[in-house]
């Protein structure tokens, strides 16, 4: 080969580490020794740095792979599992085709610790790629924001704070793509690493996916490029997320993040939808796949080497955005906004017009257009041509076959059982003295000023607006009433405690949230935040926590079928975030007339708990306002949890329920506030709530301030006709009539009364204030 | 033979399909046509401009497409008195336009959809907008009652707005202000105006009537399924809400 090589043969371990380091490169000296023992020779600079995308944690899963294999991956929704680029759920029947939602999950934590507002949108923007490609319409995306200490007004953390929203805001509304659902919790283990996780839903039917390989008869196929003009930038990006944060290293890391371009995004998106018609008025096979780590290499050796085939790249056919581009920046340099096609050649010309001429990418953006850079080859070797000449050859299955860096296994002890008669709460307090510390917690606090940058509603399908219920919902199929729900869930401050119930916790609320407005949860993914899996204590955290999902996805009958591992969520100081396993829940609707909100919608409602109190309110909001250390997480009994919702499936079909909330941070007490305050602004009523002294509904197995502010979940449910629904939740022991709704502005608790309006103030301000 | 509209695609504009929906709900022969079939449109009865990030909103919102060829039909089908509707993005195209409110040149505006105040911040909350004119003085409201009150969703960055005081008096004066920001039970005040916007706007028509831009969008609020309390019982396909701006639109289209 012609191009210069790596040494590597003959090179010490110390000169060979630091020529690594120097390099930038996130490979071991065990890896680059491996790679050039494989090719029985040294790799060359091109070579190098692809192995080095495609080992990366972010491309290869090494340390996590084994791990993911014990996740429940199937079940009767399941249409397309992990594996590709985004996993598939069978939503529905309409007019006689089976209808699939396509949801990929991701995150983008590093990028967007480092360049917020670039780092946030190319996360919309890559994981709305990795839903299109599926052939898919992009129907949905939704955020799971982790943030640090905003409190300062000049702090950095508020700066990524704001920009983080704003990213996600300029991104997603100018593809015009409805923002669904999301949560955000801030900590100060997330001040020099948040956390943006996104995820994307999108729509299709069963007989029109397209896959991310290249199919069976593809040999001699064409390789088609489209998009942005290939630049330098998001050089080493999968490298990158794959190593910990130095602060030192702030312009290097720079460098790494992708520019997004949403106004050429939006204009993609149209013509791969134009193309998806074309293919499929002739019904032609193709496959199709997003860039992103890895680049150009990374994307085409998985569509070619996923179908059993290799390739032939010339780079010199690249729409390159810089004259003398090496090699190696082109062939794995991060560009945002592009996609691979494999297509027939006969297709090819077809679709180049669409790209190029019908939608005139061209003149869209300097550079930018669809391009034919190669072929599918028989001999399964990775071949990337520049000047003429090779500058990599590989066999391919090396290159993105599977590798593993088998790190021991710790055994986790399943979990204690909790005491659930002990209480953490020393003596008696009134429910005055916390009632709004709890509500103005920057946990609990209204998230309405921070979402109101999202474009919530674009496409007319919006049912349900984020803020309006526990779950976001659209009606995605022009004239037909089938619905989509969505829920994204995961909580810090139970993953600082322990990551397993942190994670099985993540499953249960992200399901129970899309029960509450009354569709059907269909499944699951998971994005898995941890700190360096190098780091025992870290690594223990992450294989809890994988238990944690699959238990709860086990014992609530969920599948996963896509995801996402980052690891190295720390700083060179070794401050890691708190185990974050966060879950992605969709749900289907068979018709959306019969969805709940959570506004309370008349007084004279009964109200009523689905559920049961604990005193364990160990990583309660409670806990932390009133200083309690210790106290364990709540027990989950599985067949509690289910019949929790069973029961109220069966009243929402009934039509018997006029409101549902779920419980989570916050407490019962929480929910009943959120519901008034619904029904002020949303609807413009007045309704308070009246609820009996807590003792009369727990039976005395919690105290009043654990009943009341306790977070071992559950619902809160208002009801029309009392007797129907106790006849319909009849033998159900975890059902009690807690109170009743009221025409005043208050909410009445036992002896003690609050006014509505300083609680929905001490409720709305604090994040008015981070976004004004 | 129902009225033919063209629903325009700009570069960058983001809501032609449910634009594209609603007018076929309310009976119109709707279809998008984006910029390169350009030749097609002066075959066109009426236009609705969309919503979206029309060439990404580069200079102000709606500055450069308001120059795109696509305009030359539009411009000339408006001066002829065909009915052009623009919606969020599609109005700051109008105003640039020089349509609305039509009191300068074709292309040299006296009035802007401009950046949110008092914080420049995009904002999507939920509106009504009440009819501020004699229905029958704009053909795309005639049909509609008097103060109709119409639930929206403001989602812009840019929907402020503003003129020089001679121009504010203009439009005060000749009528121009179709829409006002109102609570939901009608009563108009500054709290209901999500955007700082001038003389409490949401929308502006033409001297002529027959141009009609509009801030907020009625189109994502046009069906029951839309409204979260509004279903009980109800058909959630039908439209609704919103809808009834578009079934004033295609009323006035009947006889074309």
């Amino acid at each position: 080969m012609a191009y210069p090589s790596f040494p590597v043969i003959g090179v010490s371990d110390g000169d060979l580490g630091s020529a690594a380091a120097r390099s930038g490169l996130a490979l071991r000296v065990d890896e680059l020794r491996r790679i050039a023992e494989r090719l029985g020779r040294d790799p060359s600079r091109v070579e190098v740095r692809a192995f080095d995308a495609q080992w990366s944690e972010h491309c290869s899963y090494k340390s996590s792979r084994h791990l993911l294999g014990r996740l429940p991956t199937d079940g009767p929704n399941v249409m397309q599992g992990p594996g590709e680029d985004a996993g598939i759920l069978h939503v529905g029947e309409w007019n006689g085709e089976r209808y699939g939602v396509v949801i990929a999950h991701e995150s983008h934590n590093h990028p967007s610790q480092v360049v917020p507002f670039e780092g946030a949108a190319t996360g919309v923007g890559g994981i709305v790629r990795d839903v299109l490609c599926m052939g898919a319409e992009v129907i949905a995306v939704a955020d799971a924001l982790r943030l640090g200490r905003t409190e300062r007004a000049d702090s950095h953390q508020r700066y990524v704070a704001r920009s983080v929203v704003n990213g996600i805001a300029a991104y997603g509304n100018a593809i015009g793509v409805p923002n669904l659902a999301g949560d955000v919790y801030f900590d100060e283990r997330f001040d020099e690493n948040c956390l943006v996780n996104v995820v994307a839903l999108g729509l299709v039917k069963e007989r029109d996916v397209i896959h991310s390989c290249a199919p069976p008869n593809a040999e001699g196929w064409e390789i088609v490029l489209v998009g942005k003009a290939t630049d330098a930038s998001g050089f080493g990006g999968a490298a990158f997320s794959s190593v910990r944060l130095d602060e030192g290293d702030e312009e290097a890391n720079r460098g790494a993040v992708q520019v997004p371009d949403p106004f050429l995004k939006n204009v993609i998106m149209r013509a791969s939808y134009r193309v998806f018609e074309y293919l499929r008025e002739r019904k032609l096979a193709a496959g199709f796949k997003d860039l992103g780590a890895g680049g150009i290499m990374g994307c085409s050796a998985e569509l070619c080497g996923s179908g059993g085939f290799g390739a032939v790249v010339d780079l010199d056919r690249v729409s390159a955005a810089i004259q003398g581009m090496r090699p190696e920046v082109l062939a794995v340099g991060e560009t945002q906004e592009r996609l691979c096609w494999v297509l027939p050649p006969e297709v090819t010309p077809a679709v180049l017009r669409i790209y190029n001429e019908e939608f005139s990418l061209p003149e869209i953006a300097r550079g930018a257009g669809a391009v034919a850079i190669g072929t599918v080859t028989r001999e399964k070797r990775y071949v990337l041509l520049h000047g003429g000449e090779s500058v990599m050859d590989v066999p391919i299955e090396l290159l993105v076959g599977t590798i593993r860096d088998d790190l021991p296994v710790p055994v986790v002890p399943e979990p204690a059982a909790v005491d659930p008669q002990r209480r953490w709460i020393a003596g008696e307090r009134a429910v005055g003295d916390i009632f709004e510390r709890v509500l103005s917690h920057r946990d609990v606090c209204s998230r309405e000023a921070l979402y109101r940058e999202y474009d919530g509603v674009v496409r007319g399908t919006t049912v349900i607006p984020r803020g309006y219920a526990d779950a976001g919902a659209i009606a995605p199929i022009p004239g037909s009433p089938l619905g989509v729900a969505l829920s994204v869930d995961g909580n810090p401050r139970y993953g600082r405690l322990d990551a397993r119930r942190a994670a099985e916790l993540a499953v249960i609320e992200s399901v129970r949230n899309v029960a509450a407005v009354g569709a059907r949860p269909l499944g699951l993914t998971d994005c898995l935040n941890f700190g360096d899996p190098r780091n025992p204590e870290h690594y223990a955290e992450l294989v809890a926590a994988i238990d944690g999902l699959a238990v709860a996805a086990r014992e609530l009958g969920m599948a996963y079928v896509s995801g996402n591992v980052s690891l190295y969520n720390e700083s060179k100081s070794g401050n890691a975030v708190p185990a974050s396993p966060i879950v992605a829940c969709a749900g289907a609707l068979g018709d959306v007339a019969k969805i709940v909100t959570l506004a309370f919608k008349r007084p004279g409602s009964a109200l009523y708990f689905i559920g049961e109190a604990q005193n364990a309110i160990g990583g309660s909001v409670l806990a932390e306002v009133l200083g309690v250390r210790g106290a364990p997480l709540p027990n989950i009994a599985y067949a509690r949890v289910r019949g929790e919702l069973e029961s109220l499936a069966r009243a929402i079909d009934a039509g018997l329920v006029l409101a549902a909330h779920d419980i989570s941070d916050g407490g019962l007490a929480t929910a009943i506030a959120e519901m008034a305050f619904a029904a002020v602004t949303q609807l413009g009523r007045t309704v308070g709530a009246r609820l009996d002294d807590p003792s009369a509904w727990t039976g005395g197995a919690a105290g009043n301030l654990e009943a009341l502010f306790g977070e071992a979940g559950g619902f809160v449910v208002e009801v029309a006709d009392a007797a129907a629904f106790d006849r319909a939740c009849a033998g159900t022991p975890f059902v009690s009539a807690i109170g009743t709704t009221i025409a005043q502005p208050a909410i009445a608790i036992g002896a003690e009364r609050f006014d509505l309006a300083p609680l929905h103030e001490a409720w709305r301000r604090p994040l008015a204030e981070v976004y004004p | 033979m129902s009225a033919k509209v063209a629903v325009l695609v700009f570069p960058g504009t983001n809501s032609e399909m449910e634009t594209v929906r609603i007018c076929r709900d309310v009976g119109l022969d709707a279809r998008a046509v984006q910029w390169s079939y350009a030749e097609s449109l002066p075959s066109y009865d009426a236009y609705v401009l969309p919503g979206g990030f029309a060439y990404e909103d580069r200079i102000r919102a709606g500055a450069i497409p308001a120059h795109d060829p696509m305009m030359d039909a539009v411009i000339e089908g408006a001066q002829r008195g065909k009915l052009v509707l623009g919606i969020c993005n599609g109005a700051q195209i109008l105003l640039e336009a020089g349509l609305v409110p039509g009191t300068g040149p074709v292309r040299k505006p006296t009035a802007a959809f401009t950046r949110n105040a008092p914080v420049p911040r995009f904002v999507c909350t939920h509106v009504h907008v009440k009819l501020a004119i004699e229905p029958s003085r704009c053909a795309i409201t005639a049909a509609l009652e008097r103060e109709a009150l119409i639930p929206a969703w403001a989602a812009h960055g840019e929907g402020r707005l503003a003129a020089n005081d001679e121009h504010l008096a203009e439009i005060a004066a000749g009528g121009h202000l179709a829409f006002v920001y109102a609570h939901a039970d009608g009563t108009v005040d500054a709290r209901a105006v999500p955007n700082g916007s001038a003389l409490g706007c949401a929308g502006l028509t033409n001297k002529a009537g027959n141009v009609l831009a509009i801030m907020p969008h009625p189109e994502r609020d046009a069906w029951e399924f839309n409204h979260p309390d509004l279903r009980s019982g109800a058909n959630v396909l039908a439209p609704s809400g919103g809808a009834m701006l578009f079934a004033s639109f295609a009323e006035a289209l009947k006889d074309t």
